[in-house]
């Protein structure tokens, strides 16, 4: 479904991406995790071309992603993303947020759209907040909205940059919770997260990044219990162990 | 002294015109400066290779003339390049294109204020990019922008003032043929087109304020 194959990446001098090869499947829930400037970020949004990749193939559905003669708007229909700050539209209702891909991308009437919008808003249990705009939600419930806005394009895959790490303590579950339900369903997930108990109880692969490079790729037992790489000993320790 | 002449209606009604033609003016060349300005600022910001460099170049040249050279430019260079306008047109086309540099720069100004994260999310949904500037960026910009430009339009109102310079019959332009006849009315007639001025422009300020408490 998505395959890196000797990607690098470049910010002028700045070697963000090296070397990387890595395959994810048909609904697989991959988690990628590391510290701080390690490149997860950058990784994840070149899957969706937010940023482009310098050297490399990089195919979703065996299609080129940094192509000239991709039509990266309609491969983008297939491939939500939910972002750190939530970014919704803040001059747009909950339902028009949802609603607005639907009919300008994907030409659905606004009745058929609306229809989606609410489904998928009870899917993340706020259907009482259609009508509200996104400053009178909690972070919490702003996050499930960017969950259904992605969902609502029906994509075979989802991408979750950090989508936790702008909460309050309290209000990391309830985005956690509707993420493991789309995971339970066999949604395809890349997800970049500092949350390890997510990354050990729904990750399928956890996929370990430092300075640029995928330093080890295993299955979440093996990985935090037995990890290889002495830089992974490291930050598993300092994020555990305080 | 005595005032009491000054304020016949024959002079009022002069003054009227003025004020009149001062309106249209102002009001032809924020539409059209509203327009090009709009369009223009948007090309900068959309960082189209070469023609935002250029239009950059053309900006920052009008932005930094003074606007009375412009508008003796268009009224008496132009004829020699083969081009004559109207007293009018001149005063138009000179307001539209210093007003549009200026919107110019407010538009552009307006739409980088918008978090860079809208975009992504717009684009992450499969909009195109114009798609993404016209339903989630500029509705956004639009609303930031109207205090700056109001102010800039206000600007404009009383900028065209400055067409006195190539006789334009606007409203300064009159009050001073009525003090070259009558040099004792000078004050009088220089307070009530004061206050034609301040009352169009206030008003106008309180709208841009009532306009920012409702996005507020």
């Amino acid at each position: 479904m998505i395959a890196f194959e000797q990607v690098n990446k470049f910010y002028g001098d700045f070697h963000v991406l090296k070397d990387i090869n890595l395959t994810i499947q048909d609904g697989e829930v991959v988690v990628v995790i590391g510290p701080s400037g390690s490149g997860k970020s950058t990784l994840l949004r070149c899957i969706n071309g937010l940023e482009t990749t310098s050297d490399g193939v990089l195919k979703v559905k065996n299609i080129q992603v940094n192509e000239k003669k991709t039509d990266i708007n309609k491969l983008r229909r297939n491939i939500g993303m939910v972002f750190q700050h939530f970014n919704l539209y803040p001059h747009k209702t909950v339902l028009e947020n949802i609603t607005l891909a639907p009919i300008n991308v994907l030409k659905q009437s606004a009745e058929e759209a609306k229809k989606t919008a609410m489904y998928y808003l009870e899917k993340v249990g706020i259907p009482d907040k259609a009508s509200s705009f996104p400053s009178q939600l909690s972070g919490g419930q702003q996050q499930r909205v960017a969950i259904a806005r992605g969902l609502a394009m029906k994509p075979e895959i989802m991408l979750f940059d950090e989508p936790t790490s702008a909460l309050d303590p309290e209000m990391v579950g309830e985005v956690l919770d509707v993420m493991k339900a789309l995971a339970k369903e066999g949604m395809t997930m890349v997800v970049v997260t500092h949350e390890m108990g997510f990354a050990k109880e729904v990750g399928d692969r956890i996929v370990f990044m430092d300075q640029g490079r995928i330093l080890e790729e295993e299955m979440p037992v093996e990985f935090f219990e037995n990890p290889k790489e002495e830089r992974a000993k490291v930050f598993l320790s300092r994020i555990l162990n305080h | 002294m005595d005032f009491s002449g000054a304020f016949t209606s024959d002079n009022l009604l002069f003054l009227l015109e003025g004020f009149y033609v001062t309106l249209k003016v102002a009001f032809i060349s924020i539409v059209f400066s509203f327009i090009i300005g709009g369009l223009v600022g948007t090309l900068r910001f959309a960082k189209i290779p070469l023609l935002s460099k250029v239009l950059a170049v053309i900006v920052e040249l009008v932005r930094n003339l003074p606007l009375l050279l412009i508008i003796l430019f268009t009224y008496f260079a132009l004829p020699e390049l083969g081009i004559n306008l109207s007293i009018t047109v001149s005063a138009i086309v000179a307001l539209t294109i210093f007003e549009s540099a200026m919107l110019a720069e407010i538009v552009r100004g307006g739409l980088n204020s918008i978090p860079k994260g809208q975009m992504e999310a717009a684009r992450s949904s499969g909009l195109s990019y114009v798609q993404a500037l016209r339903l989630i960026i500029l509705p956004q910009a639009l609303r930031r922008m109207v205090p700056n430009l109001v102010s800039q339009f206000i600007s404009l109102l009383k900028d065209t003032s400055l067409a006195v310079v190539i006789a334009l019959p606007e409203l300064l332009h009159n009050a001073k043929i009525i003090q070259a006849q009558h040099p004792s009315y000078v004050i009088p007639i220089f307070l009530i087109i004061s206050l034609m001025y301040f009352v169009v422009n206030y008003a106008l300020s309180l709208v841009a304020k009532r306009l920012e408490l409702k996005h507020a």
